[in-house]
């Protein structure tokens, strides 16, 4: 379902090239919980950003999807994830000025259906986040787990058969943040998708089924969670 | 996915982006500059449109029609017929000079015999007592019935009702005239005496007119559309092939010429100096709502959206938001013109013809073509946005060059002057403009680079936090100032354009400017009518020599004109339009002004006779451009010439002409060239001896004299007393134009005041658009800890330096635009405001820290948490 091959990315500063991910192999198959933890600044994010195609790597390849992401331009990944992935970010990334309804909306919309269809499908995942009654409001009218929860219910509008989840709970207290991932958690399983979680809370990441360590860019190490396989 | 399905998500989408950005706020600044393009411009275009109909009507008035044909001769019948089918209305006049009797006297008048449907625009005022205020009528003397002016009845003791002879025929003063609408029009012929106004049909029983008689036919059109007008005017030319020619009030009269293309210059650069501004309000919309929507993007991206439908999604926005700003625009530029024009009614006191769809269409098209230069470059470069941003916040779009904007703005800017003006020199000046401010700013720039070295906030000291505040956003500070710069340089223009065009008016018409030309005044006479007027305690003028003058040779050769094909033709000049021989005519010309277009009305008949005078004083209002002028130590054989003449016929200084005067040769040296002020109703001259050169040839004079209207009685005496003598009056001239110069004043005020408001709303916007960063910025200082005195003290300073910075740079560009446009398009001389280069800088730094601390007042009275949480 995924998988990258050497991947590697470095970027110019001023102060010379910076490497970033180096010669990273990992695979993770459809259906899969994958939680991919490591210290600030050791490449989870840049890891993510390529797996999902936000960004191009230096050199590597990537398979997502059964599509090879390096021989696709732009357009050509922009059209692959509105087809195949969903995202959680740990900023929630709403649109501030449409409503929690609109902002559910709005991927399924950006694929082509604008019918009556959409909305009731936004409005039964708003319900399943426990958002029913707080569809007409702004982002801006919700606490921080509540956008979080819209985010999610976002993220499973399109029935992605991938989520990509970065840092879902960095901006929420500890209470908050466990609802949040106890939802997360429910609807990947309720929609089957392929979750690739990015994390520095280990506690989170042990429920997921393997967790991949990241450190000054290379994977150091990996683990089936045994949380999750008691699961 | 399905084609139709997709264009209806498409606009689903951006509808539902759009509206919720409207409500958001976001899309305001940009919606409110549109809407501020499509005003301003349809306001100024609706305005323009209907005062520039008006004014020509009124100016027809002058006229007594829109176009009118003069001719020695019957013109031919085929012109009348062929404006009657083209559904003109026509009348017809014929002035001649004759001796009007009473039973008591006699005395040389102005006859005018006027058809049936005269006048065709303006009225005949008259009244049955002389020297009362009369009242409109729509129409001339009906057969068997004369019209005289005041100062007959009393001459020739006469009273409404009695006999009046004319020639052979016997009629009745039906009425006293106190004003007609072209009195001011026509030549020696319509104004050698006063008015007797008869009906066309009672000319033949008068036979007054025979061959070789002195008569002027004037065959009058009206039409209400301008462009029907126009191509019969060609047809004429066309048909005639040049031997008639039709002419509109500029061809007529120079100084309203004068009037109304200096005007319409003014009214034209007030509209682009509008859709200038409000192109940088546009531009600075945009950018903020750009600028605002990189999150956006990149989250669109992330869900799918591909960089093309990013394209589509902010196109149809902007479109959207184009057509509601056109609809509503559009509305408000009409309240906005109709709101001026009833605030001016009074003084106007013209009858407004209603709108054409022109303007709204100019309005519309404004509106799209700014959005295309100004907004959409910003917004389609949003489709550069990575969209990693969603986990990058420092990432922007990079393959988008930060200066194609830029470069997309300019262009528009100059389609949109061009394409506004039609007029390349205006657009020249004003790109010039541009460039120039630009070269300053980068001086500006590097300026703040220089100075930018010290690090941190330095908040202990509003000063110093301020300071720190504008080289840290030199960026966006540099941008500022161009904005408040450009606005204050097109206000700080128009409103020295304004004060010099009017002052320049009203020293060409002062209070004393003579009403009274007197001409074919022997040498004899010149000191008994000198006497008469002292003791009259009437202020003479001094007495020019006139002798008839051509050039004959220059330099020995043949003359080469540039161009010499309307010889003969007559001009714009009051006493050149006349019919009777070169000698009794002059330069002298009320009414012989400088032309709109150029070498035009003026130079026709150049090489025919001239009237040429001499003197040791330089005439008042000439000025000398090359060469010197003689003086008191003059000697014989010297001449000066007027500087376009001189262009016209190539002569140099010191070149040798030869005139043939009298029949006998003379020939002098170019000693000078001059400048002419030919609008000063003064006596003027094409060439000017040095005295002692043509003395001997014989001459007669001309001299200008003011009566008051208490004194015009005095006028019979002089004749009486001096009846060879030949006086033109001008008053009516004089009047008409004042009123159409005070008309063109008001429409100057306005156009200024409209763009003021302009101006005023760019700056409040582009204050705006610096807010976010400011809010931002100043939440987080509040919240560790400073006070609102020491925000608000750094603001006001910052703002304060910025629009220091700006009215300097501002006044530079006012300067230098106001120099060419003066010397170049509004042909006035250009002399430096001393008080501007203290009052620029000042007003720059009022208004715009007014406007800052007006705008920013929320920084410091909106919680910091507020503000905080605000950013996504």
């Amino acid at each position: 379902m995924i998988r990258t091959s050497g991947l590697t990315k470095r970027v110019s500063t001023s102060e010379g090239e910076l490497t970033i991910l180096e010669d990273v192999d990992l695979h993770i198959e459809n259906g899969e919980r994958v939680a991919i933890v490591g210290a600030s600044g050791s490449g989870k994010s840049t890891l993510l950003g390529l797996m999902a195609g936000l960004d191009t790597a230096t050199s590597g390849e990537i398979w997502l999807h059964g599509r090879q992401l390096s021989a696709m331009d732009e357009e050509q990944r922009a059209l692959l994830r509105a087809q195949a992935v969903g995202f959680v970010f740990q900023t929630f990334q709403l649109l501030p000025s449409l409503t929690a309804l609109e902002n559910v909306m709005l991927p399924i919309e950006l694929k082509g259906d604008a019918g009556a269809g959409a909305g009731e499908k936004a409005r039964g995942l708003l319900d399943r986040v426990g958002l029913a009654d707080r569809w007409h409001h702004y982002p801006n009218q919700l606490s921080g787990g509540e956008q979080q929860r819209v985010a999610i219910a976002r993220a499973f509008a399109t029935n992605a058969p991938i989520l990509f989840a970065d840092e879902p709970t960095g901006n929420l207290d500890t209470a908050t943040g466990g609802k949040v991932i106890d939802i997360l958690f429910e609807l990947n399983r309720e929609f089957d998708t392929t979750l690739v979680l990015v994390t520095h809370d280990e506690r989170l990441a042990h429920q997921c089924d393997r967790m991949i360590k990241l450190a000054a860019g290379r994977i150091a190490g990996e683990e089936s969670s045994v949380e999750a396989v008691h699961a | 996915m399905p084609e139709a399905s997709s264009l209806h998500s498409l606009f689903t989408v951006a509808w539902r982006l759009m509206w919720r950005d409207w409500r958001g706020g976001e899309l305001r600044l940009l919606f409110f500059a549109l809407v501020l393009a499509v005003t301003s411009v349809t306001g100024i275009a609706l305005f323009t449109d209907r005062l520039e109909r008006a004014l020509l009507l009124e100016s027809a008035n002058m006229l007594a029609a829109d176009r009118v044909l003069h001719s020695p001769e019957p013109p031919p019948a085929e012109i009348n017929a062929e404006a009657v089918r083209r559904g003109f209305r026509t009348a017809s006049t014929l002035s001649f000079t004759s001796m009007a009797f009473s039973d008591t006297g006699n005395m040389l008048v102005a006859a005018k015999a006027v058809s049936d449907a005269y006048p065709l625009r303006g009225e005949v005022i008259t009244t049955m007592e002389p020297f009362t205020r009369g009242a409109p009528v729509g129409h001339g003397p009906p057969p068997g019935e004369v019209w005289l002016e005041s100062r007959v009845l009393p001459a020739l003791d006469l009273a409404v009702g009695d006999r009046v002879f004319v020639g052979e025929t016997e009629l009745t003063l039906g009425a006293v005239i106190i004003a007609e609408p072209d009195r001011g029009q026509g030549g020696i012929v319509d104004n050698a005496g006063p008015r007797l106004m008869l009906h066309m049909d009672d000319v033949a029983a008068t036979n007054v007119i025979q061959l070789g008689s002195r008569v002027s036919y004037r065959s009058l059109f009206s039409h209400d559309d301008f462009d029907r007008l126009d191509e019969f005017e060609q047809w004429v030319r066309d048909r005639f092939e040049g031997n008639y020619y039709i002419r509109d009030v500029r061809e007529e009269s120079e100084e309203v010429a004068e009037a109304l293309d200096r005007a319409e210059g003014y009214l034209l650069l007030g509209s682009l100096f509008a859709v200038l501004l409000a192109g940088l309000a546009i531009a600075l919309g945009a950018r903020r709502y750009s600028e605002r929507h990189y999150d956006y993007v990149a989250i669109l991206k992330t869900l799918g959206c591909t960089s093309r439908r990013i394209s589509s999604i902010y196109l149809l926005i902007q479109l959207q938001l184009a057509a509601m700003a056109v609809l509503l625009g559009s509305g408000l530029g009409y309240l906005v013109h109709e709101g001026i024009l009833r605030a001016l009614r009074a003084s106007l006191q013209v009858d407004l013809p209603p709108p054409g769809a022109q303007p709204y269409l100019v309005g519309a098209m404004t509106a799209f073509v700014c959005l295309l230069a100004f907004a959409l470059p910003p917004l389609l470069a949003l489709r550069e946005t990575p969209p990693l941003r969603v986990l990058r916040k420092d990432l922007t779009q990079t393959r988008f060059s930060d200066r194609i904007p830029y470069a997309f703005g300019i262009a528009g800017s100059i389609f949109l002057i061009l394409w506004y003006s039609q007029d390349l020199v205006l657009t020249s000046l004003l790109v010039l403009g541009v460039a120039g401010t630009g070269l300053l700013l980068s001086l500006v720039s590097l300026l703040f680079l220089a100075s930018s070295g010290s690090a941190g906030m330095k908040a202990g000291n509003a000063w110093k936090l301020a300071m720190t505040a504008v080289r840290r956003r030199r960026r966006q500070n540099v941008l500022q100032v161009m904005v408040f710069a450009v606005t204050i340089m097109s206000l700080l223009i128009l409103g020295l354009l304004r004060t010099d065009l009017i002052a320049d008016w009203q020293a060409q018409l002062p209070e004393d400017t003579p009403n009274l030309f007197m001409m074919n005044v022997t040498g004899a006479q010149v000191q008994d009518i000198e006497a008469f007027f002292a003791e009259n305690e009437v202020d003479a003028n001094a007495f020019y020599p006139l002798v008839s003058a051509r050039v004959r040779t220059v330099n020995g050769a043949d003359p080469e004109p540039a161009e010499e094909a309307l010889d003969g033709e007559g001009g714009g000049s009051l006493l050149e339009n006349n019919q009777l021989e070169p000698a009794d005519t002059a330069d002298a010309a009320a009414g012989s002004g400088e032309s709109a277009d150029g070498e035009g009305r003026r130079v026709r008949g150049r090489l025919s006779r001239r009237q040429v005078t001499w003197s040791n004083e330089l005439p008042p209002d000439n000025r000398i451009t090359l060469g010197e002028w003689w003086g008191d130590a003059s000697r014989p054989g010297f001449v000066s010439i007027d500087e376009e003449y001189a262009d016209w016929l190539d002569l140099e200084i010191g070149d040798i002409l030869e005139f043939e005067i009298n029949q006998q040769f003379v020939s002098a040296e170019i000693a000078s060239f001059r400048s002419v002020r030919w609008d000063n109703m003064q006596p003027n001259f094409f060439i000017i001896f040095s005295p002692g050169t043509i003395d001997h040839l014989g001459a007669t004079f001309l001299s200008t004299v003011r009566l008051e209207t208490g004194q015009k009685l005095l006028l019979n005496d002089l004749i009486r007393q001096f009846p060879t003598i030949v006086v033109v009056e001008i008053d009516a001239l004089i009047e008409q134009i004042q009123t159409i110069i005070s008309q063109v004043t008001s429409a100057l005020e306005l156009i200024f005041a409209l763009v003021l408001v302009a101006g005023a709303l760019v700056l409040l916007a582009c204050v705006s658009a610096s807010l976010d960063e400011r809010f931002h910025e100043n939440a987080i200082l509040r919240t560790l800890g400073a006070g609102r005195k020491l925000i608000l003290s750094s603001l006001l300073i910052e703002f304060s330096f910025i629009g220091a910075v700006a009215g300097v740079i501002a006044t530079l560009g006012a300067e230098g635009g106001l120099f060419y446009l003066q010397e170049q398009v509004f042909e006035q001389e250009f002399q430096l405001h001393y008080w501007v280069w203290l009052a620029g800088p000042a007003l720059g730094t009022a208004i715009i820290a007014a406007l800052g601390i007006n705008s920013t007042r929320k920084v410091v009275h909106t919680s910091p948490l507020t503000v905080l949480r605000r950013v996504i």
